[in-house]
């Protein structure tokens, strides 16, 4: 068991550096003395004090953090009660609905929605962009709370029932808490789609309405403006998020653990 | 499996827990992409878009239906999937991507699970903070992440000039990284791993560590218990972790179009250019169509073949 | 906060702000000190939107996305604009200074008389190098042969990218073989689809996105790009003090121009202001700003004294007579020559 469990550390430390190494290049870069935003010159602040001047920027990324903050919510619980309701009963049309919108291209998705709200005659913004955000986040939370549920030991929801619990509560007391790891796997998913979207959010986006993604790709046309400030804002917006997390679970702790 | 739950509360609890989703997907889904999988039956306009339905008078502001019994042949046809038939390119296409994805899917399989039974297997404190490592990264924006990675692959980089020193030794040429499939396969892998280790990790958090007691006490060694036991039951969090890497892998095109060389073009490459430089959004529509066809058809012989596995056992 | 301020506008169907400019246009095209300079004088908001992509702005445009006053395209852009009813007509009598405009730009093929659209910039489709390498091996990058002969190219396999689009690409190969770049003639394709099958197994990439920085890091030596890229390169090169020069220049075939325009969208919430924006955009001094800050092409005859001196002496920014001549507006193709580039294209790519 000991040379199987050290195996297993080396190869999930060996991926956990996969996963950081850009990272690194991402937040050395942002106190990088150089516009090139490639190789090491110096250090210095001065990326983070052109974003604090950049209001188009850091509107750019609330926008960013309050869509994805929103997005992750609302479709974690519509694609929670859809996960769920695919493992309890036989649904036909369902799982069709919840599968299709990650198989469609974005851009089909985009456009289609951005004709839909034109013809509701809406005015696009930051409430077109969420809503569509959440219809192609709620198939992900769907697919890992189902396949969660999958295999599940109904014993214990049966046993809450014969001691007279009714079946909302039965699922409040048991079901929820036994899915509760499927469904933060899944919020954290939701979240971090809508976050980092950009093709559907150029498409449903209106006058004004700027997210983190749409600022940046416009930039890449504007190498002078594609400078590190961009990693400053990414370094920043993590940060952020990281301390809104621990701060929620310090503040209610089961709001985020399954016990 | 689970038993179903019967009579009129049942009904009504399936009907209240399955309505919410399914109304707001039929409304901010369905609703808009079949306008868009209708456009597959159109014409492009000649100035982008469709050739309009429609016509409204500039000076009155009537509208007129222009499609009626008799013109239907002039606004609908089927040419649009006739075109994709007739030329084996976008057949060559599909393939291909099929292999880019299913190649990006294995390797974060593979990546994935020992990261995943880790996590699962460690203390309640510290496993929050582990999946928490896993998706961090992906809060910083993809393009930049993608930038990191140039720096990295590029011929410069420390890693590639050590990796040409290592082949050096062997007399090999030395080989580009930045702008290959290389590139593009480990572009996709990254993009793609925290959506194969968080349904893993969703699963694996549940077994039951003593199945693995007994499994051991029985005499069975660590490749015995993972083969008979983890794996079997952790096989609906891999397809589901199967489904969230292999479909959005099938369908990219930034990867390819920043890391990628000359030939590393894959079907959403074809289906951006359809909607954006062609500007022929029907041919667009039948692309992702066929596209979203062949990911259905796919998932339903999956879970066929699942359910026959099942009756077997 | 905001976002619910948003969402409780739209929730009491309250109307916008009235004294607003909404401008969809590249980031950047146009200054901020110029916005600031406009907002001072019409005493008003501007409120920019950007795009990254003339192709996803139009698609965007055609599916019906409205709100905007004035957009900003691509001259080959404007056709497909103005044949779906999406702009309106430009009253020229409150453009006086629509004299400043250079005729060279002025009544072009794709907006004949200025109906819709002004120009305010214009860049070069080039080849932009590495002198120094280039200089070392004896290549010339003042024809398009430094792009697409085997022979040349042999000497820099690998270190070569072209922009990841048919229209750019192809064009350069149809001038290189003596053509117009917008030849709408099926054998003249065909050559420049041959001559570009021979020239990409000696080229690293179809890059539009990170050309400059792999020509300032040194990693790629020869690049078919834009004019005003060429020349950020150039500059980052210089500020980051590389022991190497880049340079870019015109290539004797002829080179592919493609200028931007402000036009007005048919559902403007305020022509007022976007025809006051137009002609603010056309002084001298404020159009000139354009160039100083991008490096771009001017089109406006009144904006030369306000360029940077070392700006002008730059061919792709101010083109004498004879490089002029060889320049070629990009025209919009119809939709059948569309698609067989784009079709040539993936065939292209798709070929080992």
């Amino acid at each position: 068991m000991n040379k199987v469990s050290r195996w297993v550390w080396g190869a999930a430390i060996g991926v956990y550096a996969f996963l950081y190494l850009p990272l690194a290049i991402v937040v050395l870069f942002s106190f990088n003395d150089s516009n090139l935003n490639a190789e090491w010159v110096g250090f210095t602040l001065k990326w983070y004090v052109m974003l604090f001047n950049d209001e188009v920027m850091l509107e750019a990324a609330l926008n960013t953090l309050g869509i994805g903050l929103v997005t992750c919510v609302v479709a974690t619980v519509l694609g929670t009660l859809a996960g769920y309701a695919m493992y309890k009963w036989r649904l036909r049309l369902l799982p069709v609905l919840v599968l299709t919108p990650i198989a469609i291209p974005e851009i089909l998705m985009g456009v289609s929605l951005l004709i839909f709200f034109v013809m509701l005659n809406m005015t696009l913004g930051l409430v077109s962009i969420t809503l569509s955000h959440i219809a192609f986040c709620i198939g992900f939370v769907a697919i890992v709370v189902r396949s969660r549920l999958q295999g599940m030991d109904e014993s214990l929801v049966e046993a809450a029932r014969d001691l007279g619990a009714s079946p909302a509560m039965a699922f409040r007391k048991i079901t929820l808490p036994l899915i509760m790891p499927g469904i933060i796997a899944g919020a954290l998913m939701a979240f971090t789609l809508s976050i980092d979207d950009f093709v559907i959010s150029f498409f449903t986006a209106g006058v004004g309405s700027n997210t983190l993604p749409l600022e940046i790709y416009s930039r890449v046309k504007v190498p002078m403006k594609l400078n590190p400030e961009v990693n400053a804002v990414s370094t920043l917006l993590m940060m952020l998020t990281l301390s809104l997390i621990l701060i929620v679970s310090r503040v209610a702790p089961n709001a985020l653990r399954a016990e | 499996m689970s038993k179903p739950v019967y009579g009129r509360v049942g009904r009504f609890a399936k009907w209240l827990i399955s309505a919410p989703p399914l109304v707001y997907l039929l409304i901010f889904f369905a609703l808009p992409a079949l306008i868009m999988m209708f456009a597959a039956f159109r014409f492009p306009g000649d100035y982008g878009g469709l050739l309009p339905l429609t016509e409204v008078d500039p000076e009155t502001g009537k509208q007129t239906v222009l499609i009626t019994l008799d013109t239907w042949r002039d606004y609908l046809t089927f040419e649009n999937f006739g075109r994709f038939f007739e030329d084996a390119i976008y057949l060559e296409l599909f393939i291909k991507s099929f292999w880019y994805a299913g190649l990006t899917t294995l390797i974060c399989l593979i990546l994935a699970y020992p990261l995943s039974w880790l996590i699962a297997r460690s203390n309640k404190k510290t496993r929050d903070l582990l999946v928490l490592l896993v998706i961090l990264p992906f809060w910083s924006n993809f393009l930049i992440r993608v930038y990191a990675w140039m720096i990295i692959l590029g011929p410069q980089s420390y890693f590639s000039r050590m990796l040409n020193g290592f082949l050096g030794w062997f007399g090999i040429e030395p080989v580009s990284l930045l702008f290959s499939q290389f590139a593009v396969i480990i572009g996709l892998v990254y993009v793609h791993l925290p959506f194969m280790v968080l349904p893993l990790y969703a699963n694996l958090e549940k077994h039951d560590m003593s199945l693995l007691d007994a499994a051991q006490d029985l005499g069975a060694n660590a490749w015995q218990r993972f083969w008979k036991v983890t794996w079997p039951l952790s096989l609906p969090g891999v397809w589901a972790g199967v489904a969230l890497v292999f479909i959005p892998a099938l369908g990219m095109f930034a990867i390819p179009d920043l890391l990628g060389g000359t030939n590393s073009m894959m079907i959403g490459n074809l289906i951006k250019q359809q909607f954006l430089d062609s500007r022929d959004w029907p041919f667009g529509s039948v692309l992702s169509i066929m596209l979203t066809l062949s990911v259905l058809l796919l998932a339903a012989v999956a879970a066929w073949a699942g359910s026959r596995h099942k009756k077997k056992d | 906060m905001k976002y619910w301020l948003v969402m409780l506008a739209l929730l009491a169907g309250t109307a916008q702000a009235a004294d607003e400019l909404n401008l969809f246009n590249w980031n950047n095209a146009v200054a901020p000190a110029t916005i600031k300079k406009f907002e001072a004088q019409c005493r008003c908001k501007v409120k920019e939107t950007y795009f990254g992509s003339m192709e996803e702005a139009l698609a965007k445009l055609s599916a019906g996305a409205k709100g905007f006053d004035v957009i900003g395209p691509s001259n080959y852009g404007i056709p497909p604009l103005a044949k779906q009813g999406l702009l309106q007509p430009l009253d020229k009598a409150k453009l006086p200074n629509l004299k400043n405009l250079n005729p060279a730009f002025a009544n072009t093929p794709l907006d004949p008389n200025n109906q819709y659209s002004v120009p305010y910039d214009f860049t070069v489709t080039l080849v932009g190098y590495n002198a120094t390498k280039l200089k070392e091996i004896g290549v010339q990058a003042d024809t398009w042969a430094v792009v697409f002969d085997p022979a040349i190219l042999a000497k820099i396999r690998g270190k070569v990218t072209v922009l990841d689009d048919p229209r750019e690409v192809i064009a350069a190969a149809l001038r290189y073989n003596g053509f117009s770049a917008n030849s709408t003639n099926p054998d003249e394709l065909k050559k420049a689809i041959a001559t570009i099958k021979a020239a990409k197994p000696y080229w690293a990439a179809f890059n539009s996105q990170s050309y400059i920085k792999e020509l300032t890091l040194g990693n790629i030596w020869v690049a078919l790009g834009y004019s005003n890229d060429m020349y950020q390169a150039q500059q980052d090169a210089r500020a980051a003090k590389r022991a190497f020069q880049l340079a870019y220049g015109l290539q004797k075939e002829g080179n592919g121009m493609t200028a931007d325009s402000f036009v007005i969208s048919k559902s403007a919430p305020r022509p007022d202001l976007a025809i006051q924006f137009i002609h603010f955009m056309l002084e001298g001094q404020n159009a000139a700003e354009i160039t100083n800050a991008i490096g771009a092409g001017n089109p406006n005859a009144a904006a030369k004294p306000f360029i940077r001196k070392e700006l002008l002496a730059v061919p792709a920014i101010n083109p004498d007579a004879t490089q002029a001549s060889r320049l070629e507006q990009l025209a919009d193709q119809d939709g059948k020559t569309r698609r067989a580039w784009n079709k040539a294209w993936t065939e292209l790519k798709l070929q080992r």
